[in-house]
């Protein structure tokens, strides 16, 4: 479709500030037959154009400004990740309106918590069951609420309600409105301030609910700027660019996906895929064959289990190779991670020896062969997981930053990789990080540090020290003077009986390396020794039972076997052996259900909601002690 | 198209491809020009059939293409519909003859023995019987796959009525009528043991002297070649071959193929699902007919003289042997297994033969054919029989060839239900799941 907005452009008479719409719209102007995204339905990768995009955002924000969506009021939107998020996110920008997020999971109650408290002007609701989450309430529920987009319209054509819109029709008004008034889109996108705010990202709020952090058109155009100009990060020195492409699979309202997708996708012409849904991510991720992975430690997880499980299972001859292969990516990432991610002679020549045999192979099979650049962020890992795909010849980086400062403050560079640190402070933000020598807390203060909390001031001034220092909430150290080691979030730090202070989160992560646990806990706040509550992970403990001619029923059933409980000890016992003597697990319980976002469990992201857990478990707890 | 990611498919043309990757474009690309390069003898190419299957090797490839093609239409009717069926052999049969009466000699060119000789009940007189309409190839070709089409269509309502192995004794009766007509109708079908003439494969524009494209003698071909007779009905063939296969693979992707699948599957329950029950199965037949009726009337014009008993049970069983030892439901199984099923048999003759030769060389291989063949003289013993002896122990290689089958069918069922073509899949999908098992 030919873009027709050509002369529109030149009509308006300011530029505006540069937003993540404006920098859609220069990619339309300079390439409009370059492929943008593609996007797999019933099978079938759709292809479409930056002309196409662009025809699409502009009729989205006609469409939005039909609606009456005027400057900074709120859209949301509630969606897995599909081709619409991304197009209506930059028609609201584009009109000067403010996008927020939902996650796909969040339970009814948290969805009539974030449109009241952003004051939604217009939801987007993908299909019926995101529908329902509004119209089960009664209408007064959503004062602000006058429009309900939904795109799936299974289920949802029957609905009467004056609220609900199809998105083709939206679309479609979208178009008459732009017959009408050609230039009305394009004297918003005139309009634009720095200091718009652009997004609510609302955080996961692991302690009490979520709060919209206000991120600002500034604030994003410094991350773009950022992520663009720093070639150090890539390990072949080669920014993020159009023959890239990224499977775009993590929730599009979290600020990491935000930044590996839409803003790459806008600032670099990275070509989006947008998969059948997260049930299909193996399987979109080996179609893709993506060159930039970016993926939570959960994810790397996940990918590390299957490998061994599925290697464990495999014939015996491939067994062979797999496991000598598996010897040789240990010792490499080893090597790589000890030679600061770098490659050497012996470690090369082992894995072109091993990429013939077996490496090529897997890498296809998991849909990483052709990544160029893999991330890991937004939760801590444990350095094993890291060591394991350098191991495999995957350039993975670990990365940090948080929602506050646009996810910008450390990040691992090429051949200065320090395996269990964040990396160092971006060159751009060098004097802007900073730790307290008194409580160790990370401190940031740069452009893209957020405008602070939507509607709560006194949230906001919490979080800034007195000379305007962002607090992090992230208890850090210095190693070798240039990197960052990130110890714990300080409200996770246990303080014993015993006066001990000591980090949960690490040696969690050191339990879930193993692929049979999915969730650890480790509890010991206030007492004499640490305990864990531990969640099996149900495939592969499950794999392992059968194999064992071991029966079980359900997941509660299989966690209180006898012979699962020894298991996970030994795992226990493992983990142990790496630390100190006050940091060993003493005692340790196996959940019996898969946590929830939905029992209050975890947030969205799968985070621990620590103090909730440790009320719903608490017969667990005790009887421990 | 998106390059170098094989699974990322961006429309469902890709998807549903043919030869989906460049490398399967290129292997069956050299499989057919490597194919023509034998037929043409050149160097190694044409040494390679000539040592398996001696110099008249043309002579049994071009019966297997003849029956390729019958197997692809056993195949979708017994593979795809999943009607069991034992009257192939009357459709061939019904193909042959209508191209014989529309195709066969005019009986004013030549005496009238050139038409149907036939001996009357006593066995004493030499009679006349009906001659042919002369009609040029490109009528009683596809002629032989319609009216074979039309029996199957008239059939077919059994196939609703009776299924499995009841299914499998009706068809089976088709195959008596047919043997029974053929032998109360000498006049048409010859004396039932000899047969009568069939028409060349030339290619007439209509009865004219000389044909448009000479087939039936050596010769050079559009003034540019020189080819026997036999090479240039191989490539006639081949491209027929070829032309079917397509027809056929595309059938098993479109709607009706899917259609066909679903009856194949659970006819009830295709039925359930919107997919009409009576209207598949009759156009199952009506395919696999039409196939059949060709591969008849090639195979009975490239032999030159047929006689009913060609037509016999056997050759119904041939092709579920095919069928079974191929892969049941496959296009590429089939094909491999007619090839199997046809030529292996001539494979062992030749090896006999050469095994023969070895016994009086001595050594290693002579100790071997010794040990193997016998000639039937008192003190030789060996289970191959290559004396000129009558049935019994040691067997002669023809009878040692049905052995073979047999056991070859029996091994299939059991220890590989999808074939040779099972053994395929077995293999790539090791190399696939690679370094995993799944």
């Amino acid at each position: 479709m030919a873009v027709t907005t050509t002369a529109h452009s030149d009509a308006s008479t300011k530029a505006g500030y540069p937003t993540v719409a404006s920098r859609a719209r220069g990619w339309a102007l300079a390439a409009p037959n370059q492929l943008a995204l593609r996007d797999k339905d019933l099978g079938i990768w759709h292809e479409r154009t930056w002309g196409d995009i662009w025809d699409l955002v502009l009729d989205a924000a006609h469409g939005l400004l039909a609606l009456g969506v005027d400057v900074g009021d709120r859209v949301s939107i509630q969606a897995e990740d599909i081709p619409e998020w991304v197009i209506l996110d930059l028609a609201t920008v584009a009109i000067r309106g403010i996008n927020v997020g939902l996650y796909p999971t969040n339970p009814s109650a948290e969805v009539t918590y974030a449109l009241n408290d952003s004051g939604a002007k217009v939801h987007l609701a993908e299909d019926q069951e995101q529908v329902d989450k509004v119209l089960d309430l009664p209408r007064d529920s959503y004062p602000t609420v006058s429009k309900v987009i939904y795109v799936e319209p299974r289920g949802v054509r029957s609905y009467e309600d004056d609220r609900l819109i199809f998105w083709d029709d939206f679309i479609a008004m979208g178009r008459e409105h732009r017959n009408a008034n050609a230039n009305a889109v394009e004297n918003r996108m005139g309009q634009a301030e720095a200091a718009d705010v652009m997004t609510l990202v609302y955080t996961s709020g692991t302690t009490g609910p979520p709060k919209g952090a206000m991120i600002t058109n500034a604030n994003c155009q410094f991350a773009i700027e950022l992520f663009g100009s720093t070639p150090e990060r890539m390990p072949d020195g080669n920014v993020p660019n159009h023959k890239d492409s990224a499977l775009t699979y993590l929730p599009l309202c979290h600020i990491a996906e935000r930044i590996f997708s839409t803003w790459s996708f806008v600032g670099n012409g990275v070509v989006l895929h947008f998969g059948e849904s997260v049930e299909t991510v193996l399987s979109d991720l080996r179609e893709v064959q993506p060159t930039l992975f970016f993926a939570v430690p959960r994810i790397w997880e996940k990918l590390h289990a299957a490998v061994v499980i599925k290697g464990s299972d495999s014939s015996p001859v491939k067994k062979l190779l797999f496991n000598q292969a598996m010897k040789t990516a240990s010792w490499i990432g080893k090597e790589r991670a000890a030679n600061a991610g770098d490659w050497t002679v012996p470690t090369r020549i082992a894995y072109g020896i091993g990429y013939v045999t077996v490496f090529r192979a897997l890498r296809e099979r998991l849909g990483l062969r052709r990544v160029r650049y893999g991330g890991t962020g937004a939760a801590p890992i444990a350095p094993e997981v890291i060591e394991f795909f350098m191991g495999l010849g995957l350039n993975i980086y670990e990365l940090y930053g948080m929602t506050e400062n646009t996810a910008i403050a450390t990040a691992n560079l090429k051949g200065r990789v320090k395996v269990g640190t964040v990396g160092e402070p971006f060159d751009q933000i060098k004097d802007g990080l900073r730790i307290d020598e008194t409580t160790g807390e990370i401190q940031v203060k740069h452009d893209g540090v957020f405008a602070g909390y939507w509607g709560k001031p006194e949230k906001t001034a919490e979080t800034f020290t007195s000379d305007g220092w962002l607090m992090t909430g992230d208890v850090g150290e210095w190693v070798d003077g240039t990197h960052v080691r990130i110890i714990d979030r300080i409200k996770h730090i246990i303080i014993t009986s015993g006066g001990k202070n000591i980090s949960p989160s690490e040696i969690e992560n050191t339990l879930k390396v193993s692929p049979f646990v999915n969730e650890a806990m480790v509890i010991g706040d206030g007492r004499k020794y640490l305990t864990a509550l531990i969640g099996i992970e149900l495939d592969t403990v499950g794999n392992w039972a059968q194999k064992q001619g071991l029966g079980y029923t359900t997941y509660r059933d299989l966690s209180e076997k006898p012979e699962v409980i020894a298991l996970i000890k030994k795992e226990v016992d493992r983990t142990n052996e790496k630390f100190a003597r006050v940091e060993g697990i003493k005692k340790f319980h196996l959940l019996p259900k898969e946590l929830d976002h939905e029992d209050g469990e975890t947030t969205a992201t799968m985070k621990l909601k620590r103090s909730s857990m440790e009320e719903i478990f608490s017969d667990l707890v005790e009887s421990m002690y | 198209m998106a390059f170098g990611r094989p699974l990322l498919r961006t429309s469902y043309e890709e998807d549903a491809a043919i030869l989906p990757t460049a490398f399967q474009k290129a292997g069956v690309g050299f499989l057919i020009l490597s194919l023509c390069l034998m037929a043409l003898d050149a160097p190694i190419f044409g040494a390679i059939p000539r040592y398996f299957l001696g110099n008249t090797w043309l002579v049994p490839v071009g019966i297997t293409l003849c029956f390729a093609i019958g197997a692809l239409g056993i195949n979708i009717l017994v593979g795809v519909t999943g009607q069991v069926s034992l009257g192939h052999a009357f459709f061939m049969g019904t193909g042959a003859y209508t191209a014989v009466m529309l195709g066969g000699n005019l009986g004013d060119q030549e005496s009238w023995k050139a038409c149907v000789p036939f001996h009357d009940n006593l066995g004493l007189l030499e009679r006349q019987g009906e001659c042919g309409l002369g009609l040029p190839i490109w009528i009683w070709l596809p002629a032989a796959g319609l009216v074979a089409a039309l029996i199957g269509i008239i059939v077919s309502p059994a196939a609703v009525k009776v299924r499995g192995l009841y299914l499998a004794i009706v068809t089976v009766g088709l195959v008596f009528i047919g043997l029974h007509l053929g032998r109360m109708l000498p006049e048409w079908a010859g004396d039932f043991e000899s047969g009568r003439r069939w028409p060349k494969l030339d290619i007439r524009l209509w009865k004219e002297e000389t044909p448009l494209i000479e087939m039936s003698e050596d010769g050079k071909w559009f003034g540019l070649i020189n080819l026997t007779e036999e090479q240039k009905q191989f490539f006639f063939l081949l491209a027929i071959v070829i032309v079917m296969t397509l027809l056929a693979k595309n059938l098993v992707r479109s709607r009706t193929g899917r259609a066909l699948q679903a009856i194949r599957d659970r006819d009830v329950a295709a039925e359930v699902m919107g997919v009409p029950e009576f209207k598949y199965k009759r156009l199952g037949f009506a395919i696999s007919s039409f196939y059949a009726g060709i591969a008849g009337a090639l195979f009975a014009s490239f032999t030159g003289r047929v006689s009913p008993i060609d037509f016999g049970l056997l050759l119904s069983v041939d092709f579920i042997a095919i069928l079974l030892i191929g892969g049941a439901g496959t296009i590429a199984g089939t094909l491999l297994g007619t090839v199997f099923v046809e030529l292996l048999p001539n494979v062992v003759e030749r090896l006999t033969e050469w095994l023969a030769d070895q016994i009086s060389t001595g050594g290693v291989t002579g100790t071997i054919a010794d040990f193997l063949l016998t000639t039937g003289a008192a003190g030789d013993f060996g289970p191959i029989s290559i004396a000129p002896t009558a049935p019994g122990w040691p067997m002669s290689v023809f009878f040692w060839n049905l052995v073979i089958y047999g056991v070859l069918i029996v091994v299939f069922l059991i220890f590989e239900p999808l074939g040779l073509f099972g053994i395929w899949i077995k293999f790539r999908n090791y190399w696939k799941g690679w370094p995993f098992s799944y």
